[in-house]
């Protein structure tokens, strides 16, 4: 790699020396370093150190000589053994075996609910889709919510109750639990304690307020470390009161966007994506005053911020003071926070007031609760309650603040007043903030008990460890972001026993064998009664995935006087020193999922990291402190200190640093392992999201990250097409290109069905819910750090991102989504040497595992670099349960390549339903894992025969344009470019 | 000065090398039969059952519908396999105490499943399915041979790639009139329309149909 003097030098001067619009991938990319240009050349850039390694000549020729001398031998396979065929003894009711039946149910994230529909192969499920019944699915599913199909048949779960880290039985530990109730009933629940998340469960909150009656003492104790509390104590701050704030982005046409999650994380963000991005699309459907407008002013890039039509990258410390200036532009403030406001603050705040009613301010939940105060008094400002937001009842069931909730807790269980402690599916020993010690608290209670999916590092620490059942395993029920309830039905039986967190409560209430459905349904009949017949109500709300009228309704409130001297002082950062901020990882969260081997390899938004964490930090302020890409510096807090290698993020914000937390697990299955390090250790209770006076010191080590930016590039720069809205009404066609018509090749007839795709770069917001479908849907095998490293991780559908401008505050971030175009001239078909690679009759372009040899050579001459290779057997070798694949989809073993095949197996058995009944597939009857998958409808798949088919009306939009049309390839799957929607106002600045 | 090789050595030299290729030949041969004898194929030798189950008793002796137990054939991939309550819808009457049916009988009783030997089996990267087959006039004894004749079943064709590919190049042989897939003892008559007549109604496109996306994915 390069210095970092000579880093920054390039940088500036690839700069100087771009003009006009140049895209780049990644620093190294932009400053033009040979080893990236080199990358760009290589299809397979990993290949070469490999030949480098120790194996001569004659040591080649005899271990050819010993796999030639063998090959007979695999013939010799236990061929004769026969095949069983296991019907059932009695049916189960419904049941076609190779028919999928869907149920619906609900996953939770941080404690809200998404729908889902858990598609079933022979009584298991084997894949989640998104319920487009739920309010806050409409059909899609976040990578996260896909991989819980994962987490339950994860091998690595916990199968048996342990007492003191020993196997011991269910009868023990509810004997142990039992025999304590008279006591603490003596006492009046004195010492009983409840640790949970965020509980959003009907039936929780209604069973807890029971055992308050009954233990008046008891205490109920919260602690989500990627929680809400910032949120809900800006509404106190505003409004007096708690309360959840929805937003209603199809209705919005001027956001801000203040560090905000609403596309990333936010409960109902797959929601906003659906209504965000619609608004985006307004100007190619003809409606251009329709697009939205979004500004985003952060200090670690979000995904809004990346989708901004300006973005400001600001220090920590000067966002609040943005968010002041701009309410007092806005009349929400005095007039002295305008001192010092930036001078793009204005164009935005006119922009803003003149769309009065039609326009929103969203905050993360990394900001102070200041700033969520102030975003109400801006929105109130703006006409936006009612409008563009409303405000309901929390989601959350009796919400209190986190922090203090844990603190108490912990002050309690030190100075030795619990005695009885329940931790419900949370892991506070890993998650809650260093300086509280809570594992040294938890020493001192004579009877802990921890409910949870998996042995963690809680889990060994308590004198009980409960395994607790998957949410795909147990009844319970549970509320999205605006308040409907799903009630969660089990998909199959608890692989391996297991406990809801209902069920266990109830043993508190003296039942020694409670029964998960009896507690949910008796919650939900009583509400059912003198609705009609309630046993057919209930099966309705289950089959719907969604209890009618359950949406909590708005609830009027209004800001309180003198917010403006209510507000706590904002935090300041002297010149000069770092601040770091603690964000969770986007993938793995409080780290709970860090054994899910879809999640590590997934690559993240921004950083294309995989299986690792790093301190992000922005180009100049790594220059100024001399650090370079893999670095291990030692972090310095008033706290504490960890090592961390560092990684340079363009658009992140100068003078703060970035630590994502969730890595590090010390106690967790085999995938999570030694992976990453633990930001938790310097996140301490005072400052839970940003630590001010931070030092970082350079070891002089390095680590390697698994970062996937330079893989699979492709060789040109005019991939990805842009324009602002003026100049796509000056010319409408400018992202189409002029491209060879002939070809040496015959063109094919299609006589059904000629299948195709359309990808809206205006829609797609880069969440990666389409890599992690594909994975899930067509059994893609994870390989595991190493093997990233070397180039071979196996997603069919990977997201591009390319960046313009420059290397501290990037104009543009674009996201593409990058899979097989499924080309009419495709080049890797006529290199095949055995046919491997084929056009079909509908235009695929098909990949038959059973005839590659590995040749690799159709690879080699793909310009899209879409192909995968199986290098070795990694889905042999992967530990997952071998009922979790899927069955319509082959497993591929080693030697073979492989790629997008458009979902054929979806394609296939449309067909076959179609053939059956003797008509034509409909439009839309066959939907890819992706396009499925995806909040933002950025991708459609349909029939190109058909001019009246969804896909073919999106390929008729003057922003449709092909990937290295000029090869001649004629690709099938095409984009629509991106359109911009700047201030004029701002465009000069 | 004597000659290096003995005159021997003329014929054995010949000996030796028209035995190799012999061999050779031998070799190849049986590499290109072995496979399609019924050695390999298993066509038409009677797989063991835990259960002697006799499909000329049940189909061709009662006259049972072939979907009476293979219940999924015109909805799914899977014809299905009855479970053990089917076989009890009569063993519950008829030969309750049979001992030939002890085992269905405890199958039942402990509900654990009866593991019957797989005779027609496909690798698992051929994507088989039998409803459109079934949809679109294949009957079952085309493929399974003379079900209502076999005492134990066995394996009515050689499932070999091409044997598929034979029909999907050139289905029209192999097709019936709709009343008469599950009909174990139909035959071509007089009056039966020709195949070619069956392709059109049941709108077959052999053109399409030899693709390998059809039953590989």
């Amino acid at each position: 790699m390069t210095g970092p003097e000579e880093l920054g030098w390039r940088i500036q001067g690839g700069l100087a020396g771009q003009s006009g619009r140049a895209l780049w991938r990644s620093l190294d990319e932009l400053s033009r370093e040979p080893a990236v240009l080199e990358i760009l050349r290589a299809e397979f850039p990993g290949m070469p150190d490999l030949a480098d390694a120790r194996v001569g000549r004659r040591r080649l020729l005899e271990l050819m000589g010993a796999s030639f001398a063998l090959a007979g031998l695999s013939g010799c396979g236990p061929g004769e053994e026969v095949d069983k065929a296991i019907p059932y003894v009695t049916m189960p009711s419904g049941l076609v075996p190779g028919v999928a039946r869907h149920f619906a149910t609900a996953v939770t994230r941080g404690g809200y609910a998404d729908g889902v529909l858990a598609i079933h192969q022979m009584g298991r499920p084997v894949q989640l889709e998104g319920n487009p019944d739920h309010p806050a699915s409409l059909g899609a599913l976040d990578p996260i919510i896909q991989a819980s199909i994962l987490d339950l048949y994860d091998p690595d779960r916990s199968r048996t109750v342990l007492h003191a880290g020993r196997a011991s039985s269910t009868n023990g530990m509810v004997k142990a639990l039992v025999d304590r109730l008279p006591a603490l009933a003596a006492r009046g629940g004195d010492g009983l304690r409840l640790l949970t998340g965020t509980v959003t469960s009907p039936t929780l909150a209604r069973q807890i307020a029971a055992l308050k009656q009954h233990f008046p003492a008891m205490q109920w104790h919260r602690w989500e470390a990627d929680g809400r509390d910032t949120v809900r104590a800006g509404s106190v701050l505003a409004f007096g009161r708690p309360v959840d704030t929805v937003l209603h982005l199809d209705h919005a046409k001027m956001i801000l966007t203040v560090e905000s999650d609403f596309l990333d994380s936010a409960p109902g963000h797959l929601r906003y994506a659906r209504d965000f991005a619609r608004r985006r699309r307004a100007a190619e459907d003809g409606r251009p005053e329709e697009m939205s407008r979004l500004y985003a002013v952060e200090s670690s890039p979000t995904l809004a911020g990346a989708r901004a039509d300006h973005r400001f990258a600001v220090r920590p410390d000067e966002v609040e003071a943005v968010v002041r200036a701009l309410a007092a532009e806005l009349g929400a403030g005095p007039a002295e926070w305008r001192q010092g406001a930036p001078g793009w603050l204005g164009a935005i705040a006119r922009d803003l007031s003149a769309n009065r009613g039609a326009a929103l301010v969203h905050a993360g939940p990394a900001q102070p609760p200041a700033v969520h105060a102030l975003v109400h008094a801006i929105n109130d400002a703006l006409g936006a309650p009612g409008q563009t937001v409303s405000h309901i009842e929390p989601v959350e069931a009796d919400p209190v603040d986190h922090a203090q909730s844990i603190k108490g807790l912990v002050a309690d269980m030190a100075a030795g007043r619990v005695d009885t402690l329940l931790i419900l599916g949370a892991n506070p020993v890993f998650t809650a903030p260093a300086d509280l010690d809570f594992a040294a608290a938890l020493g001192k209670v004579p009877l802990s008990v921890h409910l949870g999916t998996a042995p963690d590092e809680t889990a060994v620490l308590c004198t009980w460890h409960v395994p607790e059942a998957h949410e795909l395993e147990r009844w319970g029920d549970a509320r999205a972001f605006d308040g409907t309830v799903t009630i969660q039905q089990p998909q199959v039986q608890p692989l391996w026993g297991g406990w809801s967190p209902q069920e266990l409560l109830a043993v508190l209430d003296g039942e020694t064998r409670p029964d998960g459905y009896s507690i949910v349904r008796q919650s939900w009949m009583e509400r059912l009664q003198g609705k009609g017949d309630a046993a057919e109500l209930w099966a309705d709300t289950l089959r719907m995935g969604v209890v009618p009228d359950s949406a909590a309704a708005p609830v009027s409130v209004s800001l309180l006087p003198g917010l403006a001297d209510r507000l706590p002082p904002a935090a300041t950062q002297p010149n000069g020193t770092l601040t770091a901020l603690f964000r969770p990882d986007p993938w793995l969260r409080d780290g709970r999922y860090a054994n899910l081997g879809w999640l590590q390899e997934l690559p993240r938004p921004f950083t294309t990291l995989t299986w690792d964490n790093a301190l992000l930090i922005a180009p100049a302020t790594a220059q100024r402190l001399d650090l370079k890409n893999e670095d291990v510096v030692e972090v310095h807090t008033a706290s504490g200190r960890l090592r961390a290698p560092v990684w340079l993020l363009p658009g992140h914000a100068p003078d703060c640093v970035t630590l994502p937390f969730g890595f590090g697990r010390r106690i967790v299955g085999r995938v999570g392992r030694d992976v990453g390090f633990d930001a938790f250790q310097l996140r301490t209770s005072g400052n839970l999201w940003q630590q001010p006076g931070v030092e970082l010191r350079k070891t002089g080590e390095s680590h390697r990250l698994a970062a996937t930016q330079h893989h699979q590039m492709i060789d040109s720069p005019d991939v990805v097409r842009h324009a602002t809205l003026d100049e796509f009404h000056q010319n409408p066609g400018f992202a189409k290109r002029k491209e060879p018509q002939q070809s040496l090749y015959p063109d094919y007839d299609y006589p059904r069905n000629a299948w195709g795709m359309a990808i809206n770069l205006n829609a797609c917001i880069g969440c990666n819910a389409c890599t992690a479908a594909c994975q899930g849907e067509n059994n893609i095998a994870v390989v595991g750090k190493e093997e990233v490293l070397r180039n071979r991780q196996m997603h069919w559908i990977r997201i591009d991102t390319w960046y313009e401008g420059g290397a501290a505050a990037p104009e543009q971030t674009l996201f593409q989504p990058m899979t097989c175009m499924h080309c009419e001239n495709a080049p890797c078909e006529v290199v095949c040497p055995v046919a491997a690679t084929m056009h079909d009759a509908d235009g695929l372009n098909v990949m038959v595992y059973n005839r590659c040899v590995g040749t690799r050579f159709c690879s080699n001459n793909c310009p899209y670099k879409v192909r995968r290779f199986n290098y070795f057997n990694y889905s042999g070798d992967d530990n997952r349960l071998s009922m979790s694949w899927n069955p319509d989809v082959s497993v591929r073993a080693r030697g073979v390549m492989e790629k997008c095949t458009y979902c054929i197996q979806r394609i296939r058995n449309a067909r076959i339903a179609a053939d059956r009944e003797n008509r034509p597939i409909r439009d839309g009857e066959v939907k890819t894992a992706c396009q499925q998958a995806c909040p933002a409808e950025a991708i459609v798949f349909g029939d190109l025969n058909d001019p009246d088919s969804a896909v073919s009306r999106r390929k008729a939009s003057p922003l449709d344009y092909g990937v290295l049309t000029e090869l001649n390839t004629r690709p099938r799957t095409t984009y629509e470019a991106r359109l911009r929607n700047p201030n004029p106002e701002l465009q000069e600045v | 000065m004597p000659g290096v090789f003995s005159p021997i050595a003329n014929i054995l030299t010949k000996l030796v090398l028209y035995t190799l290729l012999a061999g050779l030949i031998t070799l190849a041969g049986g590499a290109w039969f072995f496979p399609n004898t019924t050695y390999a194929t298993r066509v038409g030798v009677a797989q063991p059952q835990p259960v002697p189950f006799s499909h000329e008793h049940h189909v061709g002796g009662l006259g049972l519908d072939c979907r009476y137990c293979h219940t999924s054939v015109e909805v799914s991939a899977n014809a299905g396999l009855p479970p053990t309550h089917t076989c009890m819808t009569c063993h519950s009457q008829i030969w309750t105490n049979a001992e030939l049916l002890a085992p269905v009988r405890q199958s039942l009783a402990t509900g654990t499943p009866i593991r019957w030997n797989r005779v027609n089996t496909l690798p698992d990267y051929v994507f088989f399915n039998h409803s459109i087959h079934v949809a679109k006039g294949v009957g079952c004894t085309t493929c399974h041979g003379p079900v209502d004749s076999m005492p134990l079943t066995w394996k009515g064709a050689s499932l070999r790639m091409s044997w598929c590919l034979d029909c999907h190049r050139d289905p029209a042989p192999n097709l019936r009139p709709k009343e008469a897939v599950f009909d174990t003892g139909w035959k071509r008559t007089a009056t039966t329309p020709s195949g070619e007549q069956l392709m059109a109604s049941y709108h077959i496109h052999p053109g399409t149909l030899s693709d390998c996306s059809v039953c590989h994915r």
